[in-house]
């Protein structure tokens, strides 16, 4: 049986596979950085506020190009994602890895440039008053396309896959994600193939942000739900082999990657590049030496401390603002909230107390500044609006006129017998965490205790029927990252009508509170079709937010991009990021 | 014997019925799967009531377990919300083979989501089990051959270091070093994440380059563990009397060591292989998760962290199911192999 010279041989044996291992497997042509550093190209400035809504010139329709004859190589270029997509279904996700995807595969009718400006893409132009697009009461609007839309597959594309997008968002047998704004449209019809009028019910301010954000193909779609009676188990939503963008799905193996390659007939010409290669690597860690590698040309969601390392290993950093503020919401509900939170005065003092330029400047290395307001970078904040300076003895002249006060010289004030002393929660983010470890040094030096809690995403976000511990009151100030309907201003977190109950579980004021004058002017902005007035509107609001603190502001959260210089034409969006990604090219 | 297989089955139903029942209990405690659907914003309150009522998540908890163990299809949803049940349900129940469809990757059945990676998740197991197997093997017979030589006691230092170190250190430590500092160096590297390059395609040949580092990583932080076993029962086969006569008798050496020492010192090692092969189904987490490797380890965090119910469930009903079987299979290999036990 096992004889040692058996042995002996078995472990040469093992030792000559590997190496013949090694030298069989062909290594992949070097994709690295370039090792000296090479010119980065112009890095795009933090994107300017959206313009308003002007009818904008349509895009030059690039010439067709000739197919390149016999390529050498094939220009892939490949991407790292850092969560892979759940589904690539419009309707069924809200998830960004899969919703800024629409740009390659799938069309909007309009997408956005890099100053956050929309542009068309189906529609010949962006619809407003003065082009007959909307209607003076506001209530209707009109697209006209364009004639030349065709699917990936050559079917043309018209009115009714629009129509068709809409009744399958609306129906109650589909489990879409989210039928907002559709559900505000009274009556949707398509007079010819070329023109989609839609009627709301009232008029519809948030209109230009929130409509058309992907498109269902009829001819693929209609039979598969007349068969099944639901699109919920499509085959198209992971495998969406027709679409109507610059490139076509080709695969998408679970767990593993994605392939986009270029569309021959795309109706505005064929990309420059042939093929989009995404890799999924969930781990921060391996993204980053991936990155380094070269094994990925395109990065995202990268934590500020490794910026400084990508940047020494060649790559570009690209910055763009979607919308994002970091901030504190406050439990104002008088039931279960604290007493001092609810005072405005001690809301101001935490205000003061917290350095938060010195924050951005040491935590973020200064790539992003303090936020005033949930609408900063927006044409839609009042001008006169800056964060809150740092003031530590301010605060602590307001906690004293509060009537918080510390007479046990413990170091924490109190009132009536109740200390000054509260929860403060968020998520398990590395750069909340150490957030928190400041904030509490901070407010402990003008004698506010904070107790810090930390809890997972899916646990954080729960809503109050599940038990979330911000929407269930549990948490006095609560810190998370959001976004109004970027780029429109619109946003729910103030209304009544949002605050979670029994009856309403699913509410997401998690506030509890209601301020019938912000209610007020919420409910107005939402039918303010003329953007001057819905301006005003806003002005008043993101003045009214800042001086009673309903919400506190730590730092604008943009995106962050990590590119190799080899990409070229590079342009990023911060509503819809790849939006020139027919542009692209590689050296 | 086989009447000792048949009870041993049969007691292994209930037990599954417990596990189901604990774990979907757990699961359901774990968060709330609409939290994650507004993508990174907040999900907004019309679409959590519309999503809760349409995916059967407003039903009380005992329902859930109902649905999911023998199906929705006799039973009637309120799918257009106005408080009358008029759609019968289409899911079949586990106990006639239907898991159900994921949450996540939304219409997806979860056989399919689990079967996509499985293969994935065994290729880089099973490899790294016959590594780590192997490797401890050699080891562990050198180290007990020769005791306390300054050879094994060098070993074992090796062995108990790489196994103290977490695995996540480990992988990313050897990542750094063979795959982006040595391309940097121009020495012949390891590639980082994946099954494979791009440009080159899925082949046999990258898929082996693919998992050089990972299994390394997987073996090197488990050999100490076997080794260590083979070394100790290896020990104490080789004090038996019976190799004191085989000694004797004047039998060559190798036979000595490996038909009368290994044999009968493997016999606990078979044991517990066997135990350890059905967790080869879950997958490591850590290390396809630092790799990006396609598996159902990284399955299973993805999908916990979204509180996919369906997917979890399957997996763990799949390694629950395999932890019974290979039980049995360990006992039965075991009184195989070793004629003194008999069962009743």
């Amino acid at each position: 049986m096992f004889q040692k010279p058996f042995v002996r041989s078995l472990l040469f044996m093992l030792i000559a596979a590997s190496f013949v291992l090694a030298g069989c497997a062909q290594p992949a042509a070097p994709t690295a950085a370039p090792v000296e550093p090479t010119q980065p190209p112009a890095a795009v400035e933090p994107t300017q506020a959206p313009a308003v809504a002007e009818p904008t010139q349509p895009p030059v329709v690039a010439e067709p190009t000739q197919p390149p004859a016999a390529p050498a190589e094939k220009k892939v270029t490949t991407f790292i994602w850092t969560q892979e997509f759940d589904t690539l279904n419009p309707l069924y996700t809200n998830m960004w890895f899969s919703t800024i995807t629409h740009q390659w595969w799938n069309c909007w009718a309009w997408d956005f440039d890099e100053k956050n400006a929309p542009r068309p893409v189906l529609v010949k132009e962006i619809p407003s008053v003065e082009n007959g697009g909307i209607s003076e009461d506001g209530k209707t609007i009109t697209l006209k396309l364009r004639e030349d839309l065709v699917w990936s597959d050559g079917t043309p594309l018209t009115a009714d896959d629009f129509i068709f997008t809409y009744e399958m968002t609306m129906s109650p047998k589909n489990a879409v994600a989210a039928t907002s704004p559709y559900d505000k449209i009274e009556k949707i019809e398509a007079p010819d193939p070329q023109t989609l009028v839609m009627t709301f019910k009232d008029p519809y301010a948030p209109w230009v942000g929130t409509l058309w954000h992907g498109l269902l193909p009829k001819h693929i779609l209609q039979p598969v739900f007349d068969s099944d009676g639901t699109l919920d188990k499509a085959e198209w939503s992971r495998a969406p082999t027709v679409g109507c963008g610059p490139f076509v799905f080709a695969e998408w193996e679970s767990g593993s990657f994605a392939r986009f390659v270029a569309n021959e007939k795309y109706w505005a010409g064929r990309p420059k590049l042939d093929e989009i290669f995404v890799r999924f690597v969930p781990d921060d860690a391996s993204q980053i030496a991936a990155l380094k590698a070269g094994d990925g040309d395109l990065g995202t969601f990268i934590a500020y401390p490794d910026m400084p390392d990508l940047e020494a290993a060649g790559l570009t950093l690209v910055k763009t603002f979607s919308g994002y503020n970091e901030g504190y919401y406050f439990l104002l509900d008088p039931a279960k909230g604290h007493p001092a939170i609810q005072d405005v005065k001690v809301r101001q003092a935490i205000a003061y107390a917290t350095n938060r330029q010195k924050l951005t400047e040491d935590l973020l290395l200064g790539k992003t500044v303090p936020a005033a307001t949930m609408w900063d970078a927006t044409p839609y904040i009042d001008p006169s609006i800056t964060p809150y300076p740092y003031d530590p003895e301010k605060a602590k002249a307001l906690l004293d006129e509060a009537g918080w006060v510390d007479t046990n010289g413990d170091g924490v004030r109190e009132k009536d017998g109740t200390d000054l002393s509260f929860i403060y929660g968020t998520t398990t983010r590395e750069i909340r965490k150490d957030t928190q470890a400041v904030v509490q040094q901070e407010l402990a030096a003008v004698g506010i205790k904070v107790e810090l809690q930390n809890f997972d995403s899916d646990i954080y976000f729960a809503g109050y029927g599940e038990g979330g511990p911000a929407a269930t009151g549990q948490l006095d100030m609560f810190e998370y990252s959001t976004v109004p309907q970027f780029p429109d201003p619109d946003t729910f977190d103030f209304l009544c009508a949002e605050i979670p109950s029994d009856e309403k579980p699913s509410g997401t004021n998690w506030e509890g509170w209601c301020d019938p004058e912000l209610d007020a002017l919420f409910q107005k902005q939402a039918t303010e079709v003329d953007f001057a007035a819905r301006q005003q509107t806003f002005y008043q609001i993101s003045k009214m937010i800042y001086d009673k603190v309903y919400w506190l502001g730590l730092w604008q959260d943009p995106d962050f991009y990590a590119v190799n210089p080899k990409l070229l034409n590079i342009k990023f969006s911060g509503v819809t990021p790849f939006f020139n990604i027919a542009e692209w090219d590689l050296k | 014997m086989t009447r000792y297989i048949i009870r041993r089955l049969l007691q292994a139903i209930p037990l599954l019925f417990i596990i189901s029942m604990i774990l979907f209990v757990l699961m359901q405690n774990m968060g709330d799967p609409l939290a994650t659907m507004g993508g990174r914003t907040v999900t907004k309150s019309a679409d959590r009531e519309r999503l809760s009522r349409q995916l059967g998540l407003d039903k009380p908890i005992y329902v859930q377990y109902l649905y999911w163990l023998i199906g929705n299809d006799w039973a009637k949803a309120d799918l257009d919300g106005d408080g009358i049940p008029e759609t019968p349900g289409t899911r079949k129940g586990v106990l006639r083979g239907d898991f159900g469809t994921s949450l996540l990757n939304r219409g997806v059945p979860v056989t399919k989501v689990i079967g996509d990676r499985l293969p994935n998740t065994l290729l880089l197991m099973v490899t790294a089990e016959l590594v780590i197997i192997v490797g401890s093997m050699l080891i562990g017979i050198y180290s007990a051959l020769n005791q306390y030589s300054t050879a094994d006691n060098i070993i074992s230092t090796a062995t108990f270091f790489l196994y103290s170190l977490p695995i996540f250190f480990f992988a990313l430590v050897v990542m750094y070093i063979f795959a982006v500092n040595f391309k940097r160096w121009g020495l012949p590297y390891l590639p980082t994440v994946g099954m494979f390059e791009p440009q080159v395609g899925k082949t046999p040949a990258q898929v082996a380059w693919h998992m050089v580092l990972p299994v390394a990583t997987l073996s090197f932080v488990y050999f100490a563990a076997y080794s260590r076993y083979i070394r100790s029962t290896m020990l104490e086969a080789m004090g038996k009397d019976y190799i004191r006569t085989a000694k004797a008798k004047g039998l060559p050496r190798p036979e000595i060591i490996y038909i009368h020492g290994l044999k009968n010192a493997a016999l606990p090692i078979v044991t517990v292989v066997a135990l350890d092969l059905p967790f080869l189904l879950g997958g490591a987490l850590v290390t396809e998760r630092i790799f990006a490797w396609p598996g159902t380890g990284r399955l299973f965090l993805d999908h916990l962290a979204r509180n996919d119910t369906a997917v979890v469930m399957g997996l763990l009903m799949m390694i629950a199911v395999a932890v019974v079987l290979f039980q049995i299979v360990a006992d039965v290999l075991y009184a195989w192999l070793d004629p003194r036990i008999r069962y009743k």
